[in-house]
């Protein structure tokens, strides 16, 4: 019998973490990304801080499922990368550029899951960023900034 | 939750526990538990988090100096509201109620160590351990259930949780499996699978499904549990063993049954805990445990105000 792992994680060499951290200099400025990198299924980056190193996880892997391995914290979108909720918190200290601030009105549409209709001028990820909180990346065209905060994570009406 | 709903064995066997605080209980069994919540240290400090949270007009007390993190909420709240605050999907505090933080406050996880929670979701002390870990070292969650699993995934994700790795293996296999390749934890977590007898206020299915039967089950799954986690426990190495539970079959008897298994290897630890607890008993039933017990922790409902709780913490002698 042909057993297959369903999608399993594929911990990413130096030469590809570079890549990634290389994209994400261009996009953030972000320098240096502080730990293994893990990739799931084609676009899911996940990033360990453990002390474990790729061998050892590799060795845990050969004997017990692991189903997550540190947290979900950026998404490959074609040639672009887009930082999570955790991505941007995590990496808030390296963010530079790219970064859109929303005042408190926007910050209630924005975390209530809305795209915010406003031209930027830019094209392409933006951090979102209210006061110290760092929410996600929004995407922004011409007429608006797109929003991707999951459902589980968007401020609700009380019922 | 009213007195006379309590079904005859179960109110027996708290009164001869309780004895003469027998009464007391069951007056606080008629009492909503305080609220209260857990400042995530990996995203905020707790004086940022109280600032932010009184702008709202939230009500907080900080009942414990040595542990800031812990917050009592004073306001009236909706079922679920603590849940919908924008620092909670931000991940700045975990909703927790008090007695489920003392586990981790027993086992004084340190920065660097290789962390085993053996019986992980949904996650609310997974994310206490990694945030007293300053998310280095290593933690592993184990858990059985892929349901529960990406309970415990989301909140490990919510609370920025990135020294952690999330495995799928029934407790005692995980044990066997890893034990046979030679990995061995500094401090383990066996945060057990029990009758829940301590929440009855807040999960009241559990109780309706309780009866003597369950306790005697769930006793000796607790008792398999525990044993194999010792095996993977490096000597000098803590262990931290709870319940939700008040049954001394799922509590003491547990912890009696690991030190004969183990005798010589393995000592009771005391330890702080920064609420009012209670010895450990030594005799239940006619059936006599070890005198150490007494270095365990009951917490009951009455005594705080908050869910009960059993703790044993035991050390593996080099």
């Amino acid at each position: 019998m042909n057993i297959q792992k369903f999608n399993p994680l594929k911990i990413l060499n130096s030469s590809e973490k570079k890549e990634i951290e290389k994209q994400l200099e261009n996009q953030f400025g972000i320098e240096k990304i502080p730990g293994i990198i893990a990739q799931k299924g084609k676009e899911r980056l996940f990033l360990f801080t453990g002390n474990l190193n790729p061998e050892d996880i590799k060795r845990l892997e050969e004997i017990i499922i692991i189903e997550r391995l540190g947290i979900y914290f950026a998404r490959i979108v074609g040639e672009e990368i887009r930082l999570s909720i955790e991505g941007t918190q995590i990496l808030k200290n390296q963010i530079k550029k790219n970064i859109f601030e929303l005042n408190e009105e926007y910050l209630n549409s924005w975390m209530s899951g809305q795209d915010l209709l406003l031209k930027t001028g830019k094209k392409g990820f933006l951090v979102m960023k209210y006061k110290n909180n760092f929410l996600g990346c929004g995407k922004a065209s011409e007429e608006k900034i797109g929003n991707f905060i999951p459902k589980n994570r968007r401020l609700k009406e009380r019922s | 939750m009213k007195n006379k709903e309590l079904k005859p064995l179960f109110a027996e066997r708290m009164k001869e526990l309780l004895k003469e605080d027998f009464p007391k209980y069951l007056e606080i069994l008629e009492k909503e538990p305080v609220k209260s919540i857990r400042c995530n240290t990996l995203k905020i400090s707790p004086n940022f988090l109280r600032a932010s949270l009184e702008k709202k007009g939230w009500k907080i007390n900080q009942l414990f100096k040595e542990h800031p993190e812990i917050m009592i909420i004073e306001n009236e709240f909706l079922p679920g509201e603590l849940g919908r605050s924008l620092e909670h999907l931000l991940g700045y505090y975990y909703a927790q109620e008090i007695a489920s933080m003392l586990p981790v406050i027993a086992l004084k996880p340190k920065s660097n160590e290789i962390i085993l929670d053996l019986c992980a979701s949904p996650g609310s002390k997974t994310t206490q351990i990694a945030a007293k870990m300053k998310n280095s070292g290593t933690l592993i969650a184990n858990e059985i259930d892929l349901g529960r699993i990406k309970i415990l995934a989301s909140n490990t994700e919510r609370c920025g949780v990135t020294n952690c790795i999330i495995t799928k293996k029934e407790g005692s296999s995980f044990c066997k499996r890893v034990g046979e390749k030679g990995l061995k934890f500094d401090r383990i977590l066996v945060d057990a699978p029990c009758s829940g007898e301590g929440t009855l206020r807040s999960t009241f299915l559990n109780y309706q499904m309780w009866n003597i039967n369950l306790i005697k089950r769930f006793s000796g799954i607790q008792k398999y549990l525990l044993s194999s986690a010792i095996e993977i426990l490096k000597e000098g190495g803590e262990i931290v063993y709870s319940t939700c539970t008040h049954a001394p079959e799922e509590n003491e008897e547990v912890i009696d049954f690991v030190l004969n298994k183990f005798k010589g290897k393995l000592k009771i630890e005391k330890f702080n805990l920064p609420i009012k607890c209670r010895p450990g008993i030594t005799i239940w039933q006619r059936k006599e445990y070890f005198k150490e017990m007494t270095k365990c922790c009951r917490i009951y409902p009455q005594d705080n105000n908050t869910e009960g709780f059993f703790i044993a913490k035991l050390k593996k002698i080099k």
